[in-house]
């Protein structure tokens, strides 16, 4: 691979958009300020088509950091995941040029989508975990600044700071991956790291620890359980952020940092066993919350919860290229999802809940046959998109275990049914709102045209071996992954699993179909209470975590003028006990308990961690 | 050169007490020339070794010289300084004798960096006091009394061990003068360095400032004028990391290794609990002096682990939160100017009468809870390496901060910026405001994404007390 000098300007490209737009985005105004932006990912894309196409590229700075280069690589695996992310990414700017209309944000929204795509693509090009890491938080900064785009409002700004705090935790794992990394092996660049953890000569169990650490970061980005609870509240944001960065982007870069590892990862069986444990739970979670919910928008990132899920199942059981393929597929038929939900939404002036909607199959015959796509390719119906790539995930889980694969089937049965569901209450029936249904406008219709085409299509890069037909993108990701050969199923048992998951899908849809057009039972509605709460995670946290470090944080603030107090007291020691028994009496006895306490915990603290 | 850059200031700031009618304008400028003094002096750096070095016998018999000279470390906080002096008496809202405080403050800062001798280092390091002393006594709030009493008590007293320290440093270790290469040749052993090390500590860990020895700083910020000029100052007199890097390491490197244990969990626990305190914070003035706690943990925590990028973090992280740090303090400034008011509660939503305001603050809060690509990042980042390698438990409690500082930050700043307020139309930056503004992300920027520039010269000398330390420790 050659050092190309127009590797960076991938970066720069949507960079100099968000500098330009920041700066004069008032005066640029509308709609030129949405149409430079897309335009400037359209360039990227294109310009990282043209490198993917020429074989890859690198660019180094050396000793950015002491020892540590700022050094980027385009390789398949980046060259994929970049595609993805100008691609959608340019096809969700341009749809947000029709939606944004109007909004009096609209140049600063175009900025900050801007850097959110400038910031994917350092995490996706980075070659050394620090660069990766400045993608990492200024994906995590652009996704703060785009739940609170409407921060006049507190509900907003809550969630906006929500997501960012609760990413931090992921992002101390990362921290600690990178601190454990570099007392290893003395580097942070991933590709000189593959060669070392290649060559040997350190401890197991301290290269588990390092995977650890790297799968509390991805669990924190891809909100997974436990760390999912700020997802479903970054629905604050304007829908085409809900689409770009919670659907098809930035919540998937947690699995990428994870193939992008799988050296580290490979073999462990304690990380497979851990990823597919938190896998299943959060496919699960999410698949349920989300046959709770009414808002439109939550029902999908609900969703989205449930295939993260399925993409971190299939990294524990060693399907690192299936996970990138689900991945991709996901982004086209989620982006759809949210966007068409985005339609409606625009439709109807703003109405986010689903029992204000259906019907909306005669109103928006364009939209309809949008969701439409979206709900089959997400059901996995053969032979949408969805359909290869979770089948993929399901074969591999077979090896892994029958139990695995069960499991997984139930998963993909709740995924047909929340999909349908949110077709039905949407689409179906009688229109049960007050306003006026429009169809949405050109530019906002053909980027979902595209989206849909791909929701159809794309499945067939990644056929699986039995249908003689090539799979374009297994060798084509692998060669960037490392080759991880493992037993193919026999042919016989192959076409078993796929025809009882193509029969599954169908069968589910119909049901969900036929349900949920009806009077919900009894049973369902207490479900129901308990899956709109997200199963009360939410108030879980509150009560457990979240007031108690709050209410710490005030005693120790009170503890921190004791000190004070305490080191007057010291003074007053030297002068005389008499004074300080005085002092005793003037009611700052609480002060010295506070001290006392602190004086108690750190050196217990000392004695534990020297 | 080096001479004019150290005198220049004081001579302009006793120049304007006596012409206080020269305003501003000749503060401005006395500082312009200091930063480019200190710029001119950063280029012409060779990269290895005291440059600029010259010495004059000012007590020969004694063994004191009047000596100075800039290493990597030096010259890198020069420029610091003298850039955040001049962004200081740009932009605060202050009368005239007070940017000559701040003018005749950044001389004495200047010589901390430059002293090559442990007496003027002595000198320098106490002179400094009374500026800020006098900005406090001035212009301070209605309890400035208190802090002032606080504050000198924790500075007087602590220096007191230091002074006797420095002399067991000469005498018992038997260096023919007070000059660092004397000393550095002669360094004490066993028992001597661990109590001499012990006289520098307590004074030290006052400024650094180190938990529990923090105690000061809350009220000394509470109580300085609000328009941030003197926090400015008094967060570029956190030189606690520079001198243990420069003096008390080197001499006593025996000395250092007997109280590294307790060192690195006073500077771990130090910057989880002044995060978590910081959340508590009922003004910006609270949080702001304990987030400073915080991060000079983290610094502290990485110059103690010993190790080449342990120390080359610290001095970044340093040099970075004199710039980002007093910026935050000026910044609050500008916002008490149009407020009133420097309380967290109740809500402001100033974002909508001042969005370029509002731009400048959330870089300033992003850079100072260490985002990645501003200039708070890259030595909060050496210093993990480093300190992971000394002891994994501790960087984990130490790094805890990381999310309380996203927590105390962006929670304040919601509250001042976002949501929707019956406030009154404030005015948004005017021009001179927009010079700061620039400027300040402009270096936010550069340090973030270009460490390079600096770390070559950083790198070195942490290799020297890695060496010293005997590799890793």
């Amino acid at each position: 691979m050659l050092e190309n000098l127009l590797l960076p300007l991938v970066i720069g490209l949507p960079l100099l958009g968000f500098a330009v737009l920041g700066l004069f985005g008032r005066r640029i105004g509308e709609p030129a300020a949405g149409w430079l932006a897309s335009l400037l990912v359209l360039g990227s894309f294109c310009l990282g088509l043209v490198l993917l196409l020429q074989g890859g590229a690198r660019w180094t700075l050396a000793e950015w950091l002491p020892g540590i280069p700022f050094s980027l690589n385009l390789d398949n695996l980046s060259g994929v995941m970049l595609m993805v992310v100008t691609g959608v990414g340019f096809l969700i700017h341009v749809w947000a040029i029709g939606y944004m209309h109007g909004d009096p944000g609209y140049s600063r929204f175009f900025s900050y989508f801007n850097l959110f795509i400038a910031a994917m693509l350092v995490l996706i090009l980075g070659d050394s975990l620090p660069v990766v890491f400045i993608g990492w938080e200024g994906v995590g900064l652009a996704s703060y600044l785009l739940i609170g785009f409407w921060y006049h409002e507190r509900v907003n700004a809550d969630s906006a700071r929500k997501a960012f705090i609760v990413n931090r935790i992921g992002d101390l794992g990362f921290l600690l991956a990178m601190g454990l990394l570099w007392s290893m092996f003395g580097t942070l660049s991933i590709s000189e790291l593959v060669d070392k953890v290649e060559a040997g000569g350190y401890s197991f169990t301290t290269l588990t620890l390092a995977g650890f650490f790297l799968l509390i970061g991805a669990i924190g980005k891809s909100a997974q359980v436990p760390l999912m609870v700020w997802l479903p509240d970054a629905m604050a944001g304007p829908t085409p952020v809900s689409a770009l960065i919670h659907a098809a982007t930035m919540v998937t870069a947690g699995v990428y940092l994870l193939v992008r590892h799988a050296f580290i990862l490979h073999g462990d069986g304690f990380l497979a066993g851990l990823i597919v444990a938190i896998g299943l739970l959060t496919a699960y979670y999410g698949a349920l919350c989300s046959l709770g919910q009414w808002d439109i928008k939550r029902i999908v990132a609900y969703t989205t919860l449930s295939q993260l899920g399925f993409m971190f199942v299939a990294v524990g059981v060693g399907a690192y290229w299936v996970a990138i393929f689900h991945i991709v597929t996901h982004a086209f038929f989620k982006a759809l999802m949210f966007m068409t939900s985005g339609s409606v939404i625009h439709a109807l002036g703003g109405e986010q809940d689903v029992r204000q909607m259906g019907g909306m199959r005669k109103y928006l015959p364009a939209t309809h046959l949008h969701g439409l796509v979206a709900t089959f390719a997400s059901g996995g119906l053969v032979p949408l998109a969805g359909f290869w790539s979770k089948d993929a995930i399901l074969a591999y889980a077979f090896e892994f275990g029958p139990w695995l694969w069960v499991l997984m089937l139930g998963a993909s049965v709740l995924a047909a049914l929340y999909s349908i569901r949110w077709y039905v209450l949407v689409f179906w029936g009688e229109y049960r709102g007050k306003a006026h249904p429009h169809e949405s406008p050109a530019v906002m219709l053909w980027p979902n045209h595209i989206l849909m085409g791909g929701a159809l299509g794309v499945g067939f890069i990644g056929l699986p071996y039995v249908i003689d037909y090539k799979n374009f993108i297994e060798p084509y990701l692998t060669k960037a992954i490392g080759d991880f050969p493992h037993e193919k199923l026999p042919v016989l048992t192959e076409w078993v699993l796929i025809a009882i998951s193509a029969v599954v899908a169908v069968a589910a849809l119909w049901w969900g179909f036929r349900f949920f057009q009806q009077k919900m039972p009894a049973w369902y509605e207490r479900f129901q209470a308990a899956a709109l709460q997200g199963f009360y995670a939410d108030a879980l946290y509150n009560t457990l975590l979240v007031n108690p470090a709050k209410g710490l944080a005030e005693l120790l603030f009170g503890g921190d003028k004791g000190l004070l107090s305490g080191f007057a007291g010291l003074g007053s020691l030297m002068g005389g006990l008499g004074s300080l028994l005085a002092r005793l009496e003037t009611g700052a006895l609480r002060f010295y308990l506070a001290g006392l306490l602190l004086a108690l915990v750190l050196l217990l603290g000392w004695g534990v961690l020297r | 050169m080096i001479h004019l850059g150290l005198w220049l200031p004081l001579l302009a700031g006793l120049l304007l007490l006596i012409l206080p009618g020269l305003g501003r304008t000749f503060a401005v400028a006395s500082a312009v020339v200091s930063l480019v003094i200190s710029c001119v002096l950063f280029a012409g750096y060779g990269g290895q070794g005291v440059a600029y070095a010259s010495q004059i016998p000012f007590l020969p018999e004694a063994g004191v010289y009047y000596a100075l000279g800039l290493d990597g470390a030096g010259l890198f906080l020069w420029v610091a300084v003298n850039l955040v002096v001049l962004l200081g008496v740009w932009i605060a809202d202050v009368p005239v004798r007070f940017l000559a405080y701040a003018l005749m403050m950044q001389t004495g800062l200047l010589g901390i960096f430059a002293a090559q001798d442990l007496i003027f280092f002595y000198f320098f390091f106490e002179a400094t006091l009374i500026p800020a002393l006098l900005m406090l006594w001035f212009y301070g709030g209605p309890e400035r009394l208190r802090a002032i009493y606080i504050f000198a008590l924790f500075t007087l007293v602590g220096s007191l061990p230091m002074l006797a320290a420095i002399f067991a440093v000469r005498f018992l270790g038997g260096a023919d003068s007070f000059l660092y290469t004397d000393l550095a040749a002669n360094p004490l052993t066993g028992q001597t360095a661990a109590l001499a090390f012990l006289g520098f500590l307590v004074a030290l860990a006052v400024k650094t400032p180190l938990f529990p020895l923090h105690a000061w700083l809350p009220s000394f910020h509470q109580q300085n004028h609000p328009s941030g000029l003197a926090d400015a100052m008094g967060t570029l007199y956190k030189v606690g990391i520079f001198a243990f890097f420069k003096w008390a390491i080197p001499l006593m490197p025996e000395g250092f290794r007997e109280w590294q244990g307790l060192l690195l969990f006073l500077a771990a626990f130090g910057a989880i609990y002044a995060a978590w305190v910081a959340f508590s914070a009922p003004d910006w003035k609270t949080l702001l002096a304990y987030a400073g706690v915080s991060h000079m943990g983290i610094g502290a925590l990485g110059l103690f682990s010993g190790n080449t990028e342990g120390t080359v973090g610290a001095l970044y992280l340093l040099g970075a939160s004199m710039i980002y740090g007093s910026a935050m303090f000026l910044f609050v400034g500008l916002v008490y100017g149009r407020t009133g008011s420097l309380e967290i509660n109740p809500v402001r939503g100033l974002a909508k009468h001042t969005p370029a305001l509002y731009v400048l603050g959330m870089f300033l809060l992003m850079a100072m809870i260490g985002l990645p690509g501003l200039s708070g990042f890259p030595g909060e980042l050496m210093a993990l390496l480093g300190a992971y390698k000394v002891s994994p438990w501790l960087t984990f409690v130490a790094f805890l901060a990381v999310i309380a500082a996203a927590a105390y930050a962006l929670t304040a700043f919601q509250k001042l910026f976002q949501e929707s307020a019956q406030a009154q139309a404030v005015p948004d930056l005017n021009a001179r405001e927009w010079g700061f503004a620039a400027v300040t992300v402009a270096v936010l920027l550069l340090m973030g994404l270009y460490p390079k520039l600096f770390t070559v010269y950083l790198e070195p000398l942490g290799k020297a007390i890695a060496a010293l330390l005997g590799g890793a420790s």
